[in-house]
């Protein structure tokens, strides 16, 4: 069996080393640019404008200093945005990487009719989030699909139990809103996790199984000592594209909750208020300020993951 | 559920053949899948539906269009402007190319940060997860900037701003990458040892091996591309440059303050096939990644 | 070797931004050549005009509007520019790189920001150089697009009031006061299928008006200070908020619908408040519903008020063809281009001297004393967001207190007035 880690040729000598090197930034070239005019760029443009009170048009008009990021952190709609949006993240990055492992595992095997459950599991995640979310708008209306088909199913009793009212307004109410969007989410996504994962499986080789096997392990001990083991740059990857993702909630909830993050800022999240203060105030600077926070927020947590995932040089 | 968790091509000898408590089990098991299957169809055949429907009856929670009417894919062919055509082609023209600027720059750079040595890798590779953190509304005013100061906001710049914005995906080198990382180095080795350059090492050796994230990434960044809307809608002015979802907004108040659902809808399932047909030309590459390749480990 | 770049690129921005920075702010009639006379025929070039996409009736009328100007001013092109997605992010990237359509839609929502922001040129030079009539303008719509210093920063293209839309079927005559209007809400409860006899939105972009006709203020008369938290306020939105109590009126959100329009559609509600773009809806969407428009009741207040809401024609300080723009500008809103732009009855007219379009004549009285709803403060969106979200959390938690609605208010515009 190969080691993972150990990805480390021997004996390298010097020439073989700096042509690997040249060759190794030849190979990143293109990409490197582009994000360090794209991307990088604006980061520091951001930190440069975040200090000032900005005019889009005209420029810098007066140095604030870190005041923007004071009057952020002091704001109670920026703090229940950071709230939401951490809980947010919480529940559906496992929820959906769970469900995204599940269905990969699933449709990787043997079955009947693979290719269809393949296409079937995946469909969900086609779809524009703008349709989709749509969508599960009108389903989840108080009189949508959703709450009709309890209706008659008979099971409104059960729901009765956590004090929702069999006309629940799933999205409109501040107590059910995010959860709502966390199930949407999970069930769109999961097709996406199944295609990051089904793609890590196959790097597995059969011999693996086949040791497996003789050793007399059963499909649960199987999954459990080697197939999750050796998905780790998967999970690594899946998880770090999670979290950058979940914490960038955006799309569904200025969708279901307008600008405003209705109902209540239940539905406000840290990229929603940042286009708030940039493109309904025209506050580039605090907005500047908001996306700096966000990046050291994510920042903070790719670093932990990539201790708690994976060890040099692998992450 | 024993085999659920036993990828393809299991020796038989593991699973409990004739048991009869795991012909159930097995049977429930595709009871449940085709079940989940049939709930992810929802989406779809709501859109299916409502394309049939009038506008009135449209906003029903109804599954039988009353009346039946094919006005909605009428309107939806002639009414839109630009033209269907334009659409189709503007969006299959951008998605191509960014998902052939994401597979080549994205494999060769994701070898190159999965294999090779160079100062400053780790770093480097910080760079490009960092590149995901950062929310596109806030680069949106200075990357305006940047390629409003290359003369791409007008005529047919308009496409080559939106196509460089997306050309590479942090995503993309990072999920090929980590690909990488997992494929035993014994044949690579080989292939040095017979004194392959790098790059024909990556060719000749390690692209062959890479089909499944090859085909993930297109899979994504075909679709991504084709239902994407915040760069084009702000670089894509003239209306003969508009992508599909652009032009779909052309029908929200085109039922007054109303969105007219029908057209829309019957849009949306147009927009869908390209996608499907992609998709289910892609999966079969999910099998046939290291493990049929015959690498020893 | 990467950090070089990082440095080139830092230096890079820096050197673009602060190019940017030369062009003066809202250089008042730059494009005009002083003290020479107006003559509008003469005026060449094109102008580029922009604003949001809308539905194919206001796109035909624009399209008529604009060939009637094509064939008035021959020697100006008009090459009309519809921003897709979403309106203020594309403008703010246009505005950014001094790269603005001649002519844009400004709404009323946000035209105090721009001017203060100094996106918007100053029209007064051009009105004083080619007489232009202001005082056709309807003062409800005009007001808001005037800065502080009482400067014309767009005229106004159309407007909209608020009114009373009903379903004839189950109101047969409509109230005239806001004590009718309960009344009436008590008699449709729970009959007829209906969800709530009313749909009410939880926010002042209706609100304003209950607030206004029971007597209370949003800011002092000098527009100084807050008059929210004033007696006759706190009575006015506690009896707003007693609708809901009371099971007279519910949001469209919680009726399952996606605006009140729907909500009368569907027939959720008797009765709504909404303005004159109802109509294309329930005549596309609900044909079959029979509805009527009547002013909004009289209340406490004891004169008849309602609110309105608009949308200007304005120029960018950093447009090119300003001369072109204006003249483009003056016609688009003069009694002849306005008069062709609403005659098909997308919109009401901003002007006293154009003839109500058919079918408009309930809510184009309401022209006459409607006062501003939105777009009259700075900071306006701020206060509104601070209002409804109070306002929904007092309706979820089913507690129905007015107070700690008007203390959220009050702080939002004290902030809003400080800044």
């Amino acid at each position: 069996m190969a080691s993972i880690s150990d990805a480390r040729p021997p004996r390298r000598t010097r020439s073989r080393a700096t042509s690997e090197a040249i060759a190794a930034y030849g190979f990143i070239a293109v990409p490197m640019v582009l994000f360090l005019i794209l991307n990088i760029g604006s980061f520091f443009y951001a930190i440069y404008i975040s200090v000032w009170k900005w005019n889009i048009r005209s420029g810098p008009e007066k140095f604030l200093g870190i005041t923007n990021y004071q009057n952020a952190i002091a704001d109670p709609v920026f703090q229940k945005a950071i709230l939401n949006t951490l809980y947010y993240t919480a529940i559906w990055v496992p929820l959906t990487m769970a469900a995204g492992l599940l269905l990969a595992v699933v449709v990787n095997q043997k079955i009947r009719g693979r290719t269809f459950f393949r296409a079937a599991f995946y469909f969900p995640s086609i779809a524009s989030s703008a349709a989709i979310t749509t969508l599960w708008i009108f389903l989840l209306a108080p009189s949508g699909l959703f709450n009709e088909l309890r209706g008659a199913m008979g099971i409104n009793p059960f729901f009765s139990l956590f004090g929702f009212s069999p006309t629940q307004n799933w999205l409109g109410d501040q107590s059910t809103a995010m959860n709502s969007i966390i199930v949407l989410n999970v069930w769109t996504t999961s097709g996406t996790f199944m295609l990051f994962y089904l793609a890590s499986l196959q790097s597995i080789s059969h011999e693996v199984y086949e040791a497996a096997a003789i050793d007399g392990a059963g499909g649960w001990q199987t999954f459990w000592r080697i197939t999750f083991p050796l998905l780790r740059p998967g999970h690594y990857f899946v998880a770090t594209v999670a979290v950058i993702g979940g914490l960038q909630l955006f799309d569904q909830a200025i969708l279901s909750g307008g600008v405003g993050g209705d109902p209540n800022n239940a539905m406000m999240t840290m990229v929603l208020y940042l286009y708030n203060a940039a493109f309904r105030q025209f506050n580039f600077s605090y907005a500047a300020a908001i996306g700096l926070i966000l990046f050291a927020m994510i920042f903070t947590l790719t670093l932990i993951q990539r201790r708690f995932f994976g060890q040099a040089p692998s992450w | 559920m024993t085999d659920v968790a036993l990828p393809r091509e299991t020796p038989a000898e593991v699973r409990p053949v004739g048991d009869n408590g795991a012909i159930w089990r097995r049977r429930l098991a595709y009871a449940l899948m085709i079940g989940y299957a049939l709930v992810m169809f929802i989406p779809f055949s709501w859109s299916i539906i409502t394309s049939f429907k009038t506008l009135p009856d449209a906003t029903n929670m109804t599954f039988i269009p009353q009346p039946l009417t094919l006005a909605g894919w009428d309107y939806a062919i002639s009414g839109l402007r630009p033209s269907l055509p334009v659409l189709f082609l503007n969006s299959t023209i951008i998605a191509t190319v960014v998902t052939v600027t994401n597979l080549v720059l994205g494999s060769i750079a994701g070898y190159a940060f999965a294999r090779l040595h160079f100062p400053g890798r780790e770093l480097l590779f910080l760079v490009v997860l960092a590149t995901l953190m950062i929310p596109d509304q806030l680069r949106l005013v200075p990357v305006y900037l940047i390629m409003n100061g290359l003369g791409l906001t007008r005529d047919v710049g308009q496409y080559v701003a939106v196509i460089v914005v997306l050309a590479i995906a942090g995503t993309s080198i990072f999920l090929l990458r980590q690909y990488f990382l997992s494929i035993p180095l014994d044949l690579e080795e080989a292939a040095r040892i017979d004194g392959a350059g790098f790059f024909t090492t990556f060719w000749r050796v390690m692209l062959p091996l890479a089909g499944p994230a090859l085909a993930a990434v297109a899979i994504l960044q075909f679709q991504g591309t084709w239902n994407s809307f915040f760069w084009p809608v702000v670089f894509l002015q003239n209306a003969g440059h508009y992508t599909l979802p652009i032009g779909l907004l052309f029908f929200r108040f085109s039922g007054g303050f109303a969105t007219n659902w029908p057209p829309l809808m019957a849009v949306v399932v147009m927009a869908t096939v390209p996608i499907v047909i992609l998709y289910v030309f892609f999966q079969r590459y999910f099998v046939e990644g290291i493990a049929a390749s015959g690498v020893k480990g | 070797m990467h950090r070089a770049a990082v440095l080139l690129v830092v230096a890079l921005f820096i050197t673009s931004c602060t190019a940017g920075n030369s062009a003066s702010p809202g250089g008042g009639g730059s494009g005009a050549s002083g003290g020479a006379k107006w003559d509008p025929k003469s005026i060449s070039g094109t102008v580029v005009l922009s604003g949001w996409q809308s539905s194919p009736a206001e796109g035909n009328a624009l399209t008529q509007t604009l060939l009637a100007f094509q064939a008035a001013y021959p020697n100006i092109k008009v090459d009309y520019q519809p921003i897709a997605g979403d309106y203020q992010t594309a403008m703010a990237a246009k505005f950014a790189s001094h790269d603005v359509p001649d002519v844009f839609y400004v709404n009323a929502d946000y035209a105090q920001q721009w001017i203060s922001d100094g996106f918007l040129e100053p029209l007064d030079s051009y009105i004083s150089k080619s007489g232009v009539d202001t005082t056709q303008f309807y003062d409800g719509y005009a007001s808001v697009f005037k800065g502080a210093d009482g400067k014309w920063f767009g005229f106004p293209k159309d407007g909209n009031t608020i009114g009373l839309a009903y379903n004839s079927d189950l109101v047969k005559t409509p109230p005239k006061t806001m004590d009718e209007l309960v009344s009436m809400a008590q008699s449709l409860k729970g009959k007829d299928g209906l969800t709530a006899p009313l749909c009410l939105n939880p926010g002042l972009d209706r609100g304003l008006a209950f607030l206004y006709a029971q007597g209370g203020e949003l800011l002092s008369s000098d527009g100084k200070s807050a008059a929210i938290d004033s007696d006759a306020s706190k009575k006015a939105i506690q009896w707003y908020m007693d609708l809901f109590k009371d099971g007279l009126g519910m949001t469209a959100s919680d009726m399952g619908d996606g605006w009140c329009g729907d909500a009368i559609g569907k027939k959720h509600a008797a009765m709504i408040f909404e303005g004159g773009w109802l109509d294309p809806a329930m005549q596309s969407t609900y044909p079959d519903v029979k509805y009527a428009w009547s002013p909004v009741p009289t209340g406490t207040s004891g004169s008849p008020v309602t609110i309105s809401f608009t949308v200007s024609y304005s120029m960018g300080a950093d447009s090119k063809n300003k001369d072109a723009g204006f003249v483009l500008l003056s016609y688009l809103t003069s009694k002849e281009g306005m008069t062709k732009w609403t005659q098909g009855g997308v919109a009401l007219p901003a002007r006293k001297d154009v003839p109500v379009p058919e079918g408009k004549d309930v809510l184009s009285q309401e022209n006459a004393y409607a006062k501003p709803g939105s777009g009259f403060m700075k900071g306006w969106t701020d206060v509104q967001k601070a209002f409804q979200d109070a306002f929904t959390a007092q309706l979820q938690s089913k507690t129905y207190k007015a107070d700690p609605v008007i203390q959220a208010t009050k702080s939002a515009i004290d902030k809003a007035l400080a800044s």
